[in-house]
């Protein structure tokens, strides 16, 4: 099965990045025709597509987009989560870079479906180019009419703003990007059932709008061809639609983007990157690092889709495909990746910030202990780990042992062995 | 920590057992009322709840319709989950004492076990959930943390950072609580620190708070550091004396000596905090200079004596001394001395001269605001500034001059969205939450109230008597008052705006010491009157029993000397003896000279005080007395609430009570039986001064009473003041 | 009659005194204290004493905890800070006044135990008796053990 380039179609045509050439290839025709539907069409819209959030949770769209309050007796917000800082993933950088107006136009329409007056971008700090490539396409729509005051004569008004984040992972969770936005710490607050949604209150207690940069850029195609057409994308999987784009690194001959239909094996997706390099598959963390990892004999029965992926195990999560090869120490792997996490902790809940700190330090000794401390180590992270996964606050600290534990189901017998057997 | 009157209850279930509770109570809350007690370190009942430590989790399920429960696959912070119809909670299942416990590894993995050198250990949360949650070894092998210790965040406060467990209570305390925010959180993960920018002092007037707050040794004392162990001090209930709110405080002390005050929880008064002047200012109950026994002059210099040959000399002195003799106190005294010091003067001695207040305006009876406009002085108890809609505080900086009401216009503020309008000629701590900031010219003020009035009056309208007041401040147009005051006229309206509907008035008697202080008084008294508001007027005494002193009546009587009058007789001989019951005329009254040649001229100087004064060296003879925590008695705070203190550790040397040195002196004189008790001395000034009928010893447990209103209420009465006297201000515009 | 008086009374106490006699040639069990002195049992708690580390630091740090410990509220422990220029212990603390009623004193050891630094032992010197009250109360300066002697000066 081929790739089936719809989101990076034109990705690497500097034509397509300036609104003249998008237009040429039918862009913000999405958004004419949106203008010209009721809110609640475009709604349904989405709705028949299936489309379901790329940023990780596979949360229905309009599920998020219908759940805005319809009466609108205060301001509305369209967030945009563009804080891609997920290891081994960089679909979000791709598509900010290479087809800046996407995502604009699948956030305007966003904004005109729940009725917001202001969407904001939350650019990652270290993504400078994206950062301006967003914003020269922003100062385009403007010029176009698409966005400011009236927006093509519709009476509708809308502003995008960019706001760069300050460098820290723990931001791309939507409560902490809200907290950050708002001028706050990047820390993140009180979910459900602690809190309402943030579609009911978000951002300055209004309700709020978010969603990953590839969700938005799904979108006018979506408005453009009708849900229907964008249903029949991926239609041999469960409740998986469209296409996602997967970035796929590691021990592979051609790491890149690859956006591919729901429905293929996730053996051909290595097959569309080039194959293995350096050795056998041993190991492959399909959706961000965050994601469980499984072994070879899950991967080749593993068929890339929301549920499908779960049935093996794992999660879609936000599709950084990382194959690891034969030679690969597994220990060395999950210990380098909880270190990230541990690094990466804000540190506003015990769980997180203590917890992954010590996950490291039990890795280490993991990693270079004897026999009797790896035994050690390994009783350790299994007590450690329940209570990270059941007392965290937020997804950080609940994913940041999902590497560990994952690996150690599958690896237990390799990495209890003395070290120079498993690697 | 509500204060809605109805709320929706709905049923949930604590381990199987059933309880109504306020909808949208936290949960935390909720299973206090059938007795169990979910542990926690972030959480703080006057606090937002933040959900950070993670220690209070349970397992939480929903009833469903067939009345089975389904429980959610993670437990949940009970801190932040707000009741719910048919929620079912589970406090103590295996999953949750694992993961209690789990969270408790965690906070020790980094936490220093220095608890012997602690100050905090013996009464820290840590230690007590360790013990009861918590496991009893650790399995980690790993080097702890290793940052700063013992860093000095001001003068009061330490911070030891390995022992931080970033709860964030310190944090949030400057943040919702005293709302400066100077403390902050530093860096993220495991190497999170608070602290405040860039390791400035932290100036808080509230800091000694967050060292109450920390559920560990971070933030200590720098008073207290190593002064003490838990278990060595004793600790009883007191009251602070340091201005005129009146906080209820915890009194700890070891072996005789004052070792600490802590907040001491009054829902009526401070909540549970205390400023820090309250909190550090106790320090003098241990000075060297402390007086400890009767001093007498002997030619040059003072000598030892007994308290009989004191008496001696006093009575050789005042007894029958009329017109010649006077007596000045300050606001610290109790109600039972005030009361006695009172009798003595204007029985035995029959003297008139005698007064409590060191403004430069001395209202005469007719002037107060009680006699020229029939309304009280004081109408509003602290608490039920929380539910007005606007506060108007004019004149001063309430941080420093009422800490603690400041404190609770800043929680109606951020709890209930008061608007609070601040008008104060420098900037003050207010003005950051302020509605509407009107900074005057020094000078302006009554002008400022003029123009104030004008817009007021003509909202309102319908004020019984306003036309003269109309007149009189009909120049003070918007405009107008900008050009005199320098307020702008945007502002103005603002402010008379958000005022219209009624607004409660905070400003203090230190409005006395403006030169026009009597005009501004009466100017700001209109405002109230004329937006109907004349029941919410304040204008709060300052120090501890000032108003008690108002209260019993220790002013001038009939054709007595005020306390200028008084010290203008000791320089010019009308008086011969002067009795100073703990004040200071150097330190108080505004004209210093005045003080120096009254307190050299004067024939007879007696200072009865708890310390050496500068006074104390002009002094014939010189009385020790009881520190409010050496002698029983009562203390009027600010809103009128009579509070009892307590004897909680012995005088120092042969200090005695001051109600019992007047008693004694009485003895003396007449022969009658005195009063053996500050109680019997109670039971007597409720006879004297009916108000204090209410505050008999036995109504004096817990947070104290308030006096009742004398007699009915009078229609307040609008007056005309000088609105154009602005002294030195001409000048400026 | 004399024959009485040597039944009742002269031979019961030549009975009386060869028992003595026989007596002295076993092995005494009193001592001349207090020239003599008997050994006492490894676990015997006399009198208190304050340890040293050896380089002559205190081991108290202050805390008191045998304070708290202690069930006659014999002991007052007042602390300080030590700073660079005056080390009294190791770490922050040290002990600033540290007085042992000795007449409250039950010796029953549960100081020692509450001790987190072996700072306070009972050791086995009993001679304990004074002939004033006041001096009594074993201040700091008397619990203290002398500074170790350096052996290599």
């Amino acid at each position: 099965m081929p790739e089936t380039r719809l989101l990076l179609k034109h990705s690497g045509d500097p034509e397509y990045r300036a609104i003249a050439g998008y237009m040429a290839e039918g862009g913000y025709v999405g958004l004419k025709k949106a203008l010209t539907m009721e809110r609640q069409a475009v709604i349904d819209e989405v709705k028949k597509s299936g489309l379901r959030g790329r940023g990780g949770a596979g949360f229905p769209t309009w599920m998020k987009w219908n759940s805005v309050p319809k009466e609108k007796t205060k301001p509305h917000y369209v967030l945009c989560n563009a804080d891609e800082g997920e290891p081994g993933t960089f679909k979000d950088k791709e598509l900010m870079e290479n087809t800046p107006h996407l995502m604009i136009e699948g956030m305007i329409i966003g904004g005109y479906a729940i009725q917001a007056e202001v969407g904001y971008v939350y650019i990652r700090a270290e993504f400078m180019d994206c950062a301006r490539a967003i914003k020269m396409a922003i100062d385009e729509a403007y010029e176009n009419g698409f966005l400011g005051k009236n927006i093509l004569g519709s009476g509708w008004d809308h502003d995008i703003y960019v706001h760069m984040g300050a460098g820290s992972y723990e931001c791309g969770e939507e409560n902490a990007m809200m907290r950050s936005l708002m001028g706050e710490r990047g820390m993140p607050g009180l979910k459900f059932p602690h809190a309402p949604f943030p579609t009911i209150e978000g951002l300055w207690n209004l309700p709020t709008l978010i969603n990953n940069v590839e969700s938005f850029a799904c979108v006018p195609h979506i408005v453009v061809n009708g849900g229907d057409w964008y249903a029949m994308i991926g239609a041999s999987t469960k409740n998986s639609r469209g296409t996602k784009i997967f970035s796929v690194s590691g021990h592979v001959n051609k790491p890149g983007n690859y956006e591919i239909e729901f429905g293929m094996p996730l053996m051909e997706l290595l097959e569309l990157a080039g194959g293995m390099k350096g050795g056998e598959l041993k190991a492959c963390v399909p959706g961000g690092s965050s994601v469980p990892m499984i072994n070879k004999e899950q991967c080749e029965k593993a068929i890339i889709g929301y549920e499908e992926l779960v049935e093996v195990g794992t999660m879609v999560g936000s599709g950084g495909c990382i194959f690891l090869n034969e030679h690969t120490c597994i220990v060395t792997f999950i210990w380098r990746t909880t270190l990230f996490y541990a690094r990466e902790s804000c540190g506003k809940c015990t769980p997180c910030r203590e917890g992954s700190g010590r996950l490291v330090a039990a890795l280490a000794r993991l990693r270079s202990g004897d026999d009797a401390q790896k035994t050690a180590a390994l009783r350790d992270i299994d007590e450690l780990v329940t209570v990270m996964r059941s007392a965290s606050l937020c997804g950080l600290g609940q994913m940041a042992v999902s590497p560990a534990t994952s690996a150690l189901q599958d690896f237990r017998q390799a990495v209890g062995a003395p070290k120079g057997a498993n690697t | 920590m509500q204060t809605a009157t109805e709320q929706e209850l709905v049923t949930i279930t604590v381990n199987d057992q059933e309880v109504r509770v306020p909808k949208g109570e936290m949960i935390v809350e909720s299973v206090k009322r059938i007795g169990l007690d979910v542990p926690i370190f972030c959480y703080h009942p006057r606090m937002k709840p933040v959900g950070m430590c993670r220690m209070c989790l349970v397992d939480v399920g929903m009833k469903q319709k067939d009345g089975s429960v389904r429980v959610m696959p993670k437990p949940q912070t009970a801190c932040t989950l707000p009741a719910t119809e048919g929620l079912a909670i589970y406090t103590d299942t295996e999953q949750i004492r694992k993961d209690r416990k789990g969270i408790l590894e965690f906070l020790l993995v980094n936490h220093p076990l220095d608890c012997p050198v602690c100050d905090r250990g013996g009464e820290c949360p840590l230690q007590n959930l360790t013990l009861i949650y918590g496991p009893s070894t650790t399995r980690f092998v790993e080097e702890k943390r290793h940052l700063l210790k013992a860093f000095p965040l001001s003068k009061y406060v330490q911070l030891d950072l390995e022992r931080c467990i970033q709860c964030g209570r310190c944090v949030r305390f400057t943040e919702e609580i005293s709302g400066d925010g100077q403390l902050a959180f530093l860096f993220r993960g495991a190497l999170m620190q608070p602290q405040t920018y860039e390791l400035t002092d932290f100036t808080s007037r509230f800091s000694g708070n967050t060292i109450e707050v920390c559920p560990v040794g971070a933030l200590t004392s720098a008073e207290y550091r190593f002064r003490a162990r838990p278990w060595d001090l004793e600790t009883s209930p007191a009251i602070c004396t340091e201005c005129s709110n009146g906080c209820s405080t915890w009194f700890d002390h070891r072996v005789g000596e004052m070792i600490r005050i802590n907040g001491r929880t009054n829902e009526a008064v401070n909540e549970e905090w205390t400023c820090d002047k309250g909190k550090f200012g106790h320090n003098y109950l241990n000075s060297p200079k402390r007086l400890t026994t009767p001093l007498v002059r002997d030619g040059e210099s003072l000598r030892e004596a007994g308290w009989a040959e004191a008496y001696e000399r006093i009575l050789a002195v005042f007894k029958g001394g009329g017109g010649a003799v006077a007596g000045l106190s300050g606001g610290r005294p109790s109600n039972e001395s005030l009361f006695l010091w009172k009798r003595l003067f204007t029985e035995r001695f029959e003297s008139p001269n005698l007064d409590h207040r060191w403004h430069v305006h001395l209202p005469g009876a007719g002037e107060t605001v009680a006699g020229r406009h029939g309304i009280r002085e004081v109408n509003t108890p602290i608490a039920a500034f929380e539910g007005m809609p606007a506060i108007f505080f004019f004149g001063g900086d309430p941080a420093a001059e009422q800490p603690i009401l400041y404190l609770r216009v800043r929680k109606a503020w951020f709890r209930n969205e008061a608007k609070v309008i601040v008008a104060a000629p420098e900037p003050t701590e207010a003005d950051n939450f302020a509605y509407c900031v009107l900074r005057y010219r020094p000078g302006s003020e009554a002008a400022l109230l003029g123009g104030l009035t004008r817009l007021l009056l003509e909202k309102a309208g319908g004020v019984a008597g306003a036309d003269e007041l109309r007149q009189a401040v009909a120049r003070f147009t918007p405009e107008e008052t900008e050009v005199v005051t320098g307020v702008a006229s945007g502002a103005l309206r603002r402010a008379a705006e958000a005022m219209a509907e009624g607004f409660a008035t905070a400003a203090s008697r230190t409005l006395y010491n403006l030169p026009n202080g009597a005009d501004v008084v009466t100017a700001l008294t209109n405002l109230a009157i004329s937006a109907k508001s004349a029941d919410r007027f304040n204008l709060f005494a300052t120090e501890a029993n000032e108003q008690g002193a108002l209260e019993i009546g220790v002013l001038p009587g009939a054709g007595g000397l005020d306390t200028r009058g008084i010290l203008e007789g000791c320089r010019d001989g009308g008086v011969r003896a002067l009795w100073l019951l703990q004040c200071d005329p150097f330190e108080r009254f505004p004209n210093r000279e005045l003080a120096r040649q009254a307190l050299e001229n004067v024939e007879f100087l007696l200072v009865q005080d708890i310390i050496e004064t500068e006074s104390f060296h002009h002094a014939s003879v010189v009385l020790p007395c009881c520190a409010f925590s050496e002698d029983d008695g009562s203390y009027t705070n600010m809103e009128r609430r009579v509070q009892r203190v307590r004897r909680v550790v012995a005088p120092k040397g042969h200090a005695k009570p001051s109600w019992k040195v007047f008693s004694e002196l009485e003895l003396r004189m007449t022969g009658e039986t005195p009063p053996f008790s500050a109680k019997e001395v109670m039971g007597m000034l409720g006879s004297a001064a009916p108000q204090y009928q209410v505050s008999a010893y036995d109504h004096l447990e817990g947070e104290g009473v308030i006096l009742p209103a004398e007699g009915g209420a009078a229609e307040p009465r609008l007056a005309l003041p000088d609105y154009d006297a602005m002294e030195g201000s001409r000048e400026l515009v | 009659m004399i024959k009485e008086i040597w039944s009742d009374v002269v031979k019961p106490i030549l009975a009386g005194l060869a028992v003595t006699a026989r007596r002295l040639k076993r092995d005494k069990s009193t001592v001349f204290y207090p020239e003599e002195q008997r050994e006492q049992y490894p676990r015997t708690r006399w009198r208190h004493v304050l340890t040293r580390y050896e380089n002559g630091l205190e081991k108290c740090i202050g805390c008191s905890l045998c304070a708290g410990a202690c069930p006659a509220r014999c002991i007052y422990v007042e602390s300080a800070e030590n700073t660079d220029e005056e080390r009294y212990s190791p770490g922050e603390r040290y002990a600033k006044r540290y007085e042992i009623n000795m007449l409250r004193c039950i010796f029953c050891g549960l100081c020692e135990e509450a001790c987190p630094t072996g700072a306070i032992v009972l050791r086995k010197d009993f001679e304990l008796a004074d002939y004033h009250r006041d001096d009594f109360i074993y201040t700091r300066e008397m619990l203290l053990e002398k500074m170790p002697v350096k052996s290599d000066r």
